[in-house]
């Protein structure tokens, strides 16, 4: 006997790898969304900074406004080690 | 009262037997040839007359007037039941009401006339007018209405409205069954509740009703619903307060609470038309929730024709509608609420919460979306949509995801297939078997949204794990640095058997899939060594081999150790039928474990594990709580992350599973740690 397979269809998820549940600022699954976002996935992407921390990207980006709107005039930091913000190339 | 007469007055045997042959004489009288049949009868008139007025002066007037007056009822209740029947689909109360006017009012006409009473009340009548004679009737055949004549119609119509009614209250159960093709008959006994304003009657004839033919363990919760469903339709029309639909709908709702399916199928009520329902009795056409669509559109668009969306507008147009709750209205309740009579909150209101039925729905919809071989998901978006409408945007955020990663995942497959052509192709050819990446499919969920999925291990064929990896690795550089984690276990394959004489298709579970595969190679395995080969666990291999032994693929026997058995290919089709015969019973058993899904119940289980401990904890401490305590407590004290969200009946039925577990017991209502 042999079987010959005419369709397969499989089910996966998707995950970010990101290595850690829940985003530092939002407090959100990383594999959610932010509260801003109805859906997850290409709409609500993560972004790794130099430091390999990772966050959604509206978060940080929240984040990032708010520190360049104060007076202080400093490079954004990283909310979770306090180095300075880079978005990792 | 017949008796009271004849002991001496001869008269009255005359006048009764006279009134009879009236009565025979005018049963079929037409509007036509009324006239004519009239003058005929004008002897016997005058005859009855001649007694009436005989015994009128003999001083029982009273008598003589019941005598006539009960014939005439006694007719007309005939008449009614003639009329009425069984049959709901055409309006009667008219055909009623002409037929008092044609027979028995042209009668009294006559005999009042004849009596000279008629005379008598037009002159005292003419300064003192009644109220009644004001209203408005035609008589044909008869220019002046007598005031009593006028009362004698009132009475007539007032009896024929109240048997009308206690015909239609008695039969309201098949009325309801049978709509809305009996539509006629509701608004006939709409109209005659309006003039007796009995529907206490009603409320009590149709809960016992109900008690006695529908709220059985015989009835299937479909059918149940279906007639809740129809009854709430139906009492709307005869009652838009809703006040008599509250006091029905109660016990209705009480029993299916009881019932552990009632919200699958409402589910499966709302969202899959009569396709969902075995006993067929839905009508054709789509499901419910489209109906009830329909019908709130309807609404809308009559209520606020006008409305120019000014609210002081609005308010006095409301003002003006209204009306006093009748009095029969349970005055604890809340008038506010009652107002509005939706068919959808109704049903959630046996549920107890739209979250219970949202997540019901999930669940469905997932199992049903896992199991799709292409990704057409239009009839889920519109039923969707239509949720959207009744339950809010909100709550089935989750539900939209789901159907968001299914259109994800056509374009992503799409995408895959489109920059991934040929190198794929001569790289899996593995294991004899061509598989190319244009067999494989794949939907690509967001986890945190769907229900809870059942992961089971599987080693699949290593041509077909091959093309999943190619598959991940192009996911992986398409969208970086997302990654695919395959649930091997879920998934729906088409695969054809192809044996020297014959090929056989079918559409089955990887599962399935990967076991008859490892036959390809080798055509006899024991249980233990096919376990191990395609990493199913042995008693999960055997119930799910059941699945190729039921369609005579393979065939079992018991092998060398009691709980190991041989499977081999069956390559003889002559066998077939013997051995399907004898595996048609475990094929059943085999069904029930095929949920992908975890089921609703399971969910809560896992979700309540968490507070066990707490429970524990608690009734040692306390010795014995209620369940509204225990309720209580946990409110109070769980609310650092997981906090106590569930409601009561959740508590209680997972205290429920705590007891078959024999962890708790249970006296007089307060819960026990056992010893």
């Amino acid at each position: 006997m042999k079987v010959k397979i005419l369709q397969w269809h499989a089910v996966a998820s998707w995950t970010w790898d990101a290595q850690d549940e829940t985003c530092g600022i939002c407090r959100m699954a990383f594999d959610g969304c932010c509260p801003d976002c109805k859906f997850p996935g290409d709409d609500c992407p993560l972004v790794w900074g130099a430091c390999n921390h990772s966050f959604h990207l509206h978060c940080i980006l929240k984040w990032v406004n708010s520190q360049n709107s104060q007076a202080s005039q400093q490079q954004p930091q990283c909310p979770m080690c306090r180095r300075e913000w880079q978005f990792k190339a | 009262m017949d008796e009271d007469y004849e002991d001496g007055h001869r008269f009255h045997i005359d006048d009764q037997k006279n009134k009879r042959n009236l009565e025979i004489g005018e049963m079929d009288v037409d509007g036509s040839n009324r006239e004519t049949i009239f003058l005929k009868n004008n002897y016997l008139v005058k005859n009855i007359g001649a007694v009436v007025r005989d015994l009128r002066s003999l001083g029982f007037t009273s008598m003589t007037e019941d005598a006539y007056a009960s014939a005439i009822f006694s007719l007309l209740k005939a008449k009614v039941h003639n009329l009425a029947g069984d049959d709901y689909r055409a309006l009667v109360l008219g055909s009623i009401k002409d037929w008092i006017q044609a027979v028995p009012l042209q009668f009294l006409h006559a005999l009042l006339a004849y009596l000279g009473d008629s005379f008598d009340c037009d002159s005292m009548s003419s300064g003192l007018k009644s109220p009644l004679a004001s209203r408005p009737s035609c008589y044909p055949g008869i220019d002046f209405p007598s005031e009593g004549l006028v009362r004698w119609q009132l009475r007539l119509e007032y009896f024929a409205y109240e048997t009308l009614q206690d015909l239609r209250i008695g039969k309201l159960f098949e009325i309801i069954v049978d709509y809305p093709d009996s539509y006629p008959a509701i608004q006939d006994l709409k109209q005659c509740l309006e003039y007796t304003g009995q529907h206490s009657k009603l409320v009590d004839s149709f809960i016992s009703s109900l008690r006695y033919r529908l709220l059985t363990a015989g009835a299937s919760t479909y059918d149940i619903l279906h007639q809740y469903v129809s009854t709430i339709k139906a009492l709307r029309i005869i009652d838009p307060t809703g006040v008599f639909l509250e006091a029905v709908g109660e016990p209705i709702r009480d029993y299916l609470r009881g019932r552990k399916d009632t919200i699958k199928c409402i589910v499966t009520m709302l969202t899959d038309g009569p396709g969902g329902n075995p006993s067929g009795l839905g009508n054709a056409g789509d499901s419910l929730l489209e109906e009830l669509n329909r019908d709130s559109e309807n609404q809308e668009s009559t209520d606020y024709d006008d409305d120019i969306n000014s609210d002081d507008k609005q308010a006095w147009i409301n003002a003006e509608r209204w009306e006093p709750d009748p009095v029969e209205a349970d005055p604890s309740k809340g008038s506010r609420n009652r107002r509005k009579i939706d068919v959808l909150g109704m049903m959630v209101n046996i549920i107890g919460s739209k979250d219970q039925l949202v997540n019901e729905y999930r669940v469905m919809l997932a199992e049903k979306l896992l199991n799709k071989f292409d990704y057409d998901i239009d009839s889920e978006i519109r039923t969707l949509e239509l949720l959207k409408i009744h339950l809010g945007e909100s709550s089935i955020q989750k539900c939209e995801i789901m159907l968001n990663d299914l259109i994800d995942s056509k374009r992503t497959n799409a995408n895959i297939k489109a920059s991934l052509p040929q190198p794929s192709l001569s790289g899996s050819k593995l294991g004899g078997t061509d598989v190319s990446l244009d067999i494989l499919d794949a939907t690509i969920i967001s986890s945190n949204f769907w229900p809870t999925i059942q992961a089971e291990s599987l080693n699949i064929p290593a041509s077909v794990d091959q093309l999943l990896c190619d598959y991940a690795k192009r996911f992986h550089e398409i969208k970086t640095p997302r990654k695919l984690l395959w649930k091997k276990n879920l998934g729906t394959v088409k695969l054809e058997l192809q044996f020297e004489d014959r090929n056989m298709q079918f559409t089955v579970t990887p599962v399935h899939a990967a076991i008859i595969m490892q036959f390809q190679e080798q055509t006899s395995w024991t249980s233990k060594n096919l376990a191990a080969a395609t990493g199913i666990p042995v008693d999960t291999l055997n119930r799910r081999i059941n699945f190729w032994i039921s369609k005579g693929i393979l065939a079992g026997s018991a092998g060398s150790d009691s709980d190991d058995h041989v499977f081999t290919i069956v390559d003889d089709m002559n066998t077939n039928g013997l051995i399907h015969e004898s595996s048609e019973g475990l094929l059943a058993a085999d069904e029930e474990g095929e949920r992908s899904v975890a089921s609703v119940e399971e969910q809560l289980r896992k979700e309540m594990t968490v507070y066990e401990k707490f429970i524990i904890g608690m009734l040692t401490n306390f010795g014995s709580m209620a369940l509204d305590r225990i309720h209580n407590t946990l409110k109070m004290f769980c609310v650092a992350e997981p906090s106590y969200d569930k409601s009561l009946q959740q508590l209680q039925s997972f205290l429920t599973g705590l007891i078959t577990e024999e962890k708790l017991e249970m006296r007089d209502g307060l819960y026990f740690l056992k010893k």
